[in-house]
């Protein structure tokens, strides 16, 4: 892990802790509504300062408190057009999945990539720890996911563009051995980097 | 599977097996680039009639596909008046006049489920024989008026343009030390256009591998044709359009198996660049499955496990505090 992850994670794994003070709270606005006070922002006094952990330009946390909400924003690392897809492509993949993630956002605030909103009742069912975990893990996991994803890519284009020109350029039997070789590269890449991943299994 | 095989897996599969035992087929079928087949039985079952309806059929004719397939095919062409209606192609095979032994079957066989690519191959074909009068008369001029020939450069064939698809097409054209192939793609998803960015440009690093030194030279370049065709009419400027130019060296095409191997490879270069584009998203697609069952199963950890109602040996419940 690089040097300015660690003190990063940490300052949004304090962050997180401190403002998931969460507790019930009736809206103030419509009688017998129980809503998210960060969603509906009808009054100015249940909702805290908003604050932003930044690591770099482009990779920063918005935590926006209220008293019974917490929205939290996350800008993802893209560096390229095909870091760009990829981070688009996965979370967006997450987000159509989000009645299984009870905390996930269906859309993100406008400026960030993926959010979340963790209500008073979703604090007291879960515990709060593990929530922050599972946000921190999950910081730690898309960066790594995406960068993987993106060498695999590379990686299958060239494999695709070296055995597709070897078949086309004069024939000897060592392009036939090199081809070969390249098939077993490809198998190699392609299953899914099982150490890497339970690796990090060692949280529960 | 890496490489896309230029022969039909149907044709293949379905003449071995009636080769062996006649019996009545009707079946349609398509290959790449919207080629239809239809592969029947119409009047007994010894005779089979292989249909082939082909979108660049009048490029094609212009070319010479039909003289080529007509040599190619002595003795299984039906002449244009007998081609089944809606197809451009048709060959009858009659099952009691196959050769006997097991390797002609196979080759025959084989020869048959090739038809697309023949098909396709003969513009190729015709450009590699314009090279070669080219590269001859080339060389006779050099002799005589090596000056004129210096200022003006190199000579050059037609320009032969093949619309394989409503919007794509390939682009021929033969000179005197060299065949250039160009294909224009076009990446209908923003996804498949970065994508296909990375394989074209991989496709253009690779040659710098020693082992791959003598593959055809490859260019690309998106938004603008090459100069090549930049002249012709009607070209799309765009992001979503692709340009990939194959330079073709005579070592390519020196001796016939080599030629046709490389029209074969190459002809199918859109369908390859574009399934393995599709490959990579599957791909991708299953290891992002993946990751969000994990992020599940973390986020799912959160969760207290509720406590299960234990009962004592008389029968009370109690619960574990």
């Amino acid at each position: 892990m690089s040097n300015t992850l660690r003190p990063y994670l940490n300052a949004v794994r304090a962050t997180l802790t401190a403002a998931l003070t969460l507790e019930n709270f009736s809206s103030q606005v419509v009688e017998r509504h129980n809503k998210p006070e960060v969603e509906v922002q009808t009054s100015p006094e249940a909702l805290l300062k908003p604050l932003i952990v930044s690591r770099n330009e482009s990779e920063r946390v918005l935590i926006e408190p209220s008293v019974n909400a917490i929205r939290l924003s996350i800008s993802i690392k893209q560096a390229d057009e095909i870091e760009k897809i990829l981070c688009h492509k996965f979370t967006r993949f997450m987000m159509m999945r989000a009645e299984g993630f009870v905390i996930l956002r269906r859309k993100p605030i406008p400026g960030y990539d993926i959010s979340f909103l963790i209500t008073n009742f979703h604090s007291e069912s879960m515990l709060k720890h593990k929530l922050v975990d599972f946000i921190i893990q999950f910081m730690e996991d898309v960066d790594k996911e995406i960068s993987e994803m993106k060498l695999s890519l590379n990686a299958r284009a060239r494999i695709v563009a070296e055995s597709y020109l070897s078949t086309v350029s004069a024939f000897s039997t060592r392009e036939y051995d090199y081809n070969l070789a390249n098939l077993t590269n490809l198998a190699r890449v392609r299953k899914p980097r099982l150490d890497v991943i339970s690796g990090h299994s060692k949280l529960g | 599977m890496i490489l896309l095989e230029s022969h039909s897996v149907i044709i293949n599969d379905v003449l071995t097996d009636r080769f062996d035992k006649p019996s009545r087929a009707d079946i349609q079928f398509v290959d790449y680039d919207n080629v239809r087949f239809h592969l029947s039985t119409p009047s007994s079952k010894s005779q089979i009639l292989l249909s082939m309806g082909i979108q660049c059929w009048p490029d094609l004719v212009k070319y010479g596909a039909r003289e080529h397939l007509q040599s190619e095919y002595e003795g299984y062409w039906l002449s244009e008046q007998d081609t089944e209606p809606e197809y451009n192609v048709s060959l009858i095979i009659d099952l009691e006049k196959i050769p006997e032994g097991v390797d002609d079957r196979l080759a025959l066989i084989s020869k048959l489920a090739h038809l697309k690519s023949t098909a396709m191959s003969s513009p190729f074909l015709s450009a590699f024989a314009e090279q070669a009068s080219l590269q001859a008369n080339y060389k006779d001029a050099a002799g005589a008026q090596a000056k004129d020939l210096g200022e003006q450069g190199e000579t050059k064939g037609d320009l032969k343009i093949v619309r394989y698809r409503e919007e794509e097409a390939i682009y021929i054209q033969a000179s005197n030390d060299r065949v250039t192939v160009v294909f224009s793609t076009v990446f209908k998803e923003e996804t498949d256009k970065v994508l296909g960015r990375v394989f074209l440009q991989e496709f253009v690093d690779a040659r710098k591998l020693n082992a791959l030194q003598n593959a055809p030279q490859v260019r690309y370049s998106n938004r603008e044709p090459p100069l090549e065709i930049r002249h012709l009419p009607g070209l799309h400027n765009g992001e979503d359009w692709g340009y990939v130019t194959f330079v073709l060296f005579p070592r390519h095409f020196s001796n016939s198996s080599q030629a046709q191997s490389s029209i074969n490879r190459i002809q199918l270069f859109r369908d390859y660049l574009h399934y393995h584009i599709k490959c990579s998203k599957a791909y991708m697609h299953s290891r992002m499955r993946y990751r969000v069952a994990e992020f599940l199963k973390i986020l799912n950890r959160a969760k207290p496990e509720v406590a299960a109602e234990r009962r004592t040996a008389t029968g009370r419940t109690f619960r574990t505090r």
